[in-house]
């Protein structure tokens, strides 16, 4: 299994040997280890890592799928938009440099076997993503960013009280010697495992302390926020169910979960800036992928996972497309684009299948993630909980839908398909959740 | 019996008539590290010997209230005086009437009393002057109150008494943070209530006029009153920083010693006195509005003192 | 002279330091107060160090001193603007800010220690419970300060005080492994170098129509 814990070092070499091309055709040197990358990953399903340094088991590998896959997406879409868009903030090739750094961090949140390195990961993730957000430089990508690196360090700040705690509990940080030693209920894990929804769920994005999210989603270049979307906060989601796993404290977890989805489906209904919307959609399906896991049985973490890897997808499919309609029309307003299913086809297709896919539409995969959890719920007896984000969620779906067809449909503004590189990777991000979706169709079939 | 009549008789006499004389010896000593003649340190009892000859003049639109609070405040003064030890270290007969957190009630009380009356005399300086007074004693106190519950904390019991007992025999309780935490809030209280500078609340300019304000309507006899109580809240405030907080050996409480209780507080109150005028002559004045700031920093003196108290024992 | 009260008026200054720095108006004497905590935590640190034994925390120590008495210091005074002495921050109302912080610290701390940090017993010595209410204390301080602050510098140098505030709780708790104690300071480094980014372009933070709801 010595080739396993290869692939895991490989995972985190590679952007950094992309980045050695610094000073020159760092793009085309990003792409291909992100290529690289999405091919290791794939290996690492049959080649595992043995409990060492690295800790990978299936779920990690799912988190890990996602972040390569989105990562290379990002890369290969960020050819054209960062070309485009005059990138003042940070200049094109630093911009390659810092997310192949942020690639970097989060895959080593993922693989890590200690939670103190795992907060150093996550702590990593805020300073390497921090300046991309200012990429495109202007008074509010500025605020976006200050508001994103002082809350999220004040907030994961917090989480490593819980490390700490952790550590004078067990006497040791390692991932998988604590949750070798089974559940262990005592008042210190108790209060490790609240700080640690407090400190990692401001990265989460839930309820109180989600103030950042939709600020750094919306001044974020597109494929930036994609990454945010589609992978950081699932990273930081991993993080702290690994913390969870000490001791499930399920209820105040579901609560957690519940009063996000309700405050983001409500602040979701009311947002004038497309991006903010899919921001908050975020939120939304984030927190129904922690109730999944704080449900703490198989079903809810498998439909946590589905929900979460399908979202990946649809999620980068949605900021790609909102991506070609702001490099085409220069408004984040809903109100100032409308009709572009006729000028803009192919990113209409994109969005449009992005938008049901974020809204949890069958067949997408987010549509079966989203009946296994609540399905999980239900059998965790958590009634009250289950009610009220079934009411919200579809709150969340007529909302973001109603939205998205006034943008695709009615009078025409004017506007015309960004070349063809940036619509297809809109296309098939929003696509890929379909073939999760019938895959799960096809899987639970034959089971049946 | 005939003892603690004595000692009672000593401690009152003594408060209320080498009160003034400190507040002389203050003023000759600053007047001489200004390079002044000064007046002689017995000026303060002159000045309430003449007001007292002089006649009374009362507003026409004041009620009882502006007549009778300087004798009442002044009682409120020597009812403090009987209760805190100010010159002996052990109980004495009016010591049971109330406990050190009383005493800071009685402060506030006596304050109060002042406050209402400068407001019943109608006029627009004393008015002023309290609408400031009670904008900085809100906090001031509070700041007071809390360092006299917190005190009480150390030894468990809201006896000053006991606090000062405990300190003399335990010297190493003096240097605990929480104490000295304590002192630092008490000193900042007894500058501002005792209206020293950098606070200078004593000032006639009608910019700085906070204390003297509330004095401005009044004349003759009732002046007189005032002024001496404003002297024994100083002697009252500066021996309790002494003899509680500062410097809590050196006092006798049997017998015929007792009586030596009075050199030594002489020679505190020197000391104290040395180290105001330290601080008076090296400060600048603040302005008004930064009062609130000082008082602010007093009072997070206190709760952070009770904080650490609590926490500790 | 027991170590146990050394270690105690070393808590208690820095506690005082954070008062300090949440009163000032120049954002001058702000990076000095923060110096001046930094130092008193390395010091505490050395003492800890002669204490336990330790050779981790005279690292820790050493690093503390560099890092934050030397390197944030000098990147945080190099970006005041020129006219140093005229840069403060409008508005800040020193006995508002002090009641309201005392309400702030006095409920979160007496309800959190008073439940959960009291019944901890510190691994490292001096080995008493009493000695986790400063770090705590220091905690919420530096997080009042990021929220009652409007300017770029103060939010960093409250940061910087929530970071202290967990190298204080870690030593007196006990001696985390040192990588990751280390990376914490990397961390808040890390993050100077980058708002001295944002420093540059923008001094303080309002609310934004853009940025709304």
């Amino acid at each position: 299994m010595i080739a396993g814990t290869w692939i895991s070092i490989l995972l985190l070499v590679v952007p950094g040997a992309a980045s050695v091309f610094y000073f020159r055709e760092i793009p085309v040197a990003t792409v291909v280890g992100a290529g690289i990358e999405e091919v290791l990953a794939v290996f690492l399903y049959w080649l595992r890592p043995p409990n060492g340094f690295f800790f990978v088991d299936s779920l990690s590998w799912v988190f890990i799928f996602m972040i390569t896959s989105i990562y290379l997406l990002s890369s290969i879409y960020s050819l054209k938009y960062i070309s485009e868009r005059n990138a003042t903030g940070v200049k094109q090739h630093t911009y390659y440099l810092l997310m192949n750094l942020f690639a970097i961090s989060m895959l080593f949140s993922a693989q890590v076997n200690n939670y103190g390195l795992m907060w150093v990961g996550i702590e990593a993730t805020t300073i390497s993503s921090a300046l991309l957000i200012m990429t495109e430089k202007s008074e509010e990508s500025l605020e976006a960013t200050w508001r994103y690196i002082i809350l999220v360090s004040a907030g994961v700040t917090f989480a490593f009280i819980s490390i700490i705690l952790i550590y004078y509990s067990f006497g040791t940080l390692t991932v998988s010697t604590i949750l070798d030693a089974g559940v262990r209920n005592t008042l210190f894990v108790r209060v490790a495992v609240s700080v640690a929804l407090v400190g990692f769920g401001t990265k989460i994005g839930v309820f109180p302390v989600h103030t950042w999210l939709p600020d750094a989603h919306s001044e974020a270049p597109s494929p930036i926020s994609a990454m945010f979307s589609g992978v950081l906060l699932p990273t930081a989601l991993y993080v702290l169910y690994r913390i969870f796993q000490i001791d499930p404290l399920t209820s105040i977890f579901i609560w957690f979960g519940t009063i996000s989805i309700v405050a983001a489906s409500l602040f979701l209904g009311y947002q004038a800036k497309y991006k903010r919307m899919f921001a908050y959609s975020t939120m939304e399906n984030m927190n129904l992928a922690l109730i999944g896991i704080a449900t703490m049985n198989p079903i809810g973490i498998l439909g946590a996972l589905y929900l979460l890897i399908s979202h990946s997808f649809s999620k980068a499919g949605a900021f790609y497309s909102s991506g070609n309609i702001l490099s085409s029309t220069d408004t984040k307003d809903v109100a100032r684009v409308s009709g572009i299913s006729k000028k803009m086809p192919l990113t209409s297709v994109a969005m449009l299948m992005s938008s049901l896919g974020v809204s949890g539409t069958p067949p997408f995969g987010t549509f079966f993630g989203e009946i296994l959890i609540l399905y999980s719920m239900f059998i965790t007896n958590a009634f009250p909980q289950f009610i009220i984000v079934v009411i919200f969620l579809v709150f969340a779906f007529v909302g973001i839908n109603l939205n998205v067809s006034r943008m695709l449909f009615g009078p025409a503004v004017d506007a015309k398909e960004p070349g063809r590189l940036m619509p297809s990777i809109a296309i098939v991000a929003s696509l890929i959740p379909i073939v999760i979706g019938a895959f799960y169709m096809v899987v639970n079939y034959a089971i049946l | 019996m005939l003892t603690l009549i004595l000692e009672t008789v000593s401690q009152f006499l003594f408060v209320l008539l080498s009160a003034p004389l400190f507040a002389g010896i203050f003023g000759k000593f600053k007047a001489r590290i200004e390079s002044r003649k000064g007046p002689s340190i017995f000026q303060p009892y002159y000045d309430i010997i003449k007001l007292l000859k002089k006649e009374t003049l009362v507003p026409s639109g004041s009620s009882i209230l502006f007549r009778y609070v300087p004798y009442a405040a002044f009682g409120v003064y020597c009812l403090i005086a009987l209760i805190i030890p100010v010159l002996l270290p052990v109980p004495i007969i009016f010591t049971a009437s109330a406990d050190f957190l009383g005493g800071a009630i009685l402060f506030s009380l006596a304050a109060f009393l002042k406050m209402a009356a400068a407001m019943d005399s109608g006029s627009n300086i004393a008015a002023m002057g309290v609408s400031r007074l009670a904008s900085f004693n809100f906090l001031g106190e509070g700041a007071l109150i809390t360092v006299f519950i917190a005190v009480s904390l150390i030894t468990a019991t809201d006896n000053p008494y006991t606090t000062n007992a405990y300190l003399v025999s335990n010297p190493s309780a003096n240097i605990t943070l929480v104490h000295v935490f304590a002192t630092l809030a008490f000193f900042m209280i007894f500058l501002y209530e005792t209206g020293k500078i950098p606070l200078e609340s004593a000032g006639l300019q009608e910019l700085g006029m906070i204390d003297e304000s509330l004095n401005y309507e009044y004349s003759g006899r009732l002046l007189a009153m005032n002024k001496w109580s404003g002297y024994i809240k100083q002697y009252l405030l500066g021996s309790v920083l002494l003899n509680v907080f500062l410097i809590p050996w050196g006092l006798y409480s049997t017998y015929p010693y007792f009586l030596l209780d009075i050199p030594v507080m002489f020679g505190k109150w020197l000391l104290l006195i040395f180290i105001v005028m330290v601080i008076e002559t090296t400060l600048a004045k603040v302005r008004l509005f930064k009062i609130l700031d000082y008082l602010a920093v007093a009072f997070t003196f206190s709760i952070l003192f009770l904080l650490l108290s609590e926490v500790m024992h | 002279m027991n170590y146990e009260s050394i270690v105690f008026l070393l808590s208690a200054s820095i506690l005082i330091s954070a008062f300090y720095v949440q009163g000032q108006r120049y954002i001058i004497s702000m990076i000095r107060g923060q110096l001046v905590q930094s130092l008193l935590i390395a010091g505490t640190t050395f003492l800890l160090s002669y204490l336990n034994h330790s050779i981790d925390l005279l690292i820790l120590g050493l690093l503390l001193l560099f890092l934050r008495g030397v390197l944030i210091t000098y990147l945080l005074e190099t970006k005041v603007p020129r006219r140093k002495s005229y840069v403060f921050e409008e508005g800040v109302n020193v006995p508002y800010l002090f009641l309201v912080d005392l309400i702030f610290i006095v409920v979160a701390v007496f309800i959190i220690y008073s439940i959960i940090f009291s019944s901890l017993v510190p691994v490292s010595q001096p080995g008493t419970s009493s000695t986790l209410l400063f770090p705590l204390l220091l905690f919420f301080q530096g997080l009042f300060l990021i929220t009652s602050r409007r300017s770029t510098f103060s939010q960093i140098i409250g940061y910087v005080e929530e970071e202290n505030s967990l190298v204080l709780f870690a030593i007196f708790l006990l001696p985390v492994p040192i990588v990751i104690e280390a990376s914490v300071f990397l961390d808040v480094l890390a993050l100077v170098v980058i708002s001295s980014v944002i420093t540059v372009e923008k001094f303080s933070h309002e609310r934004m129509e853009e940025l709304r709801g």
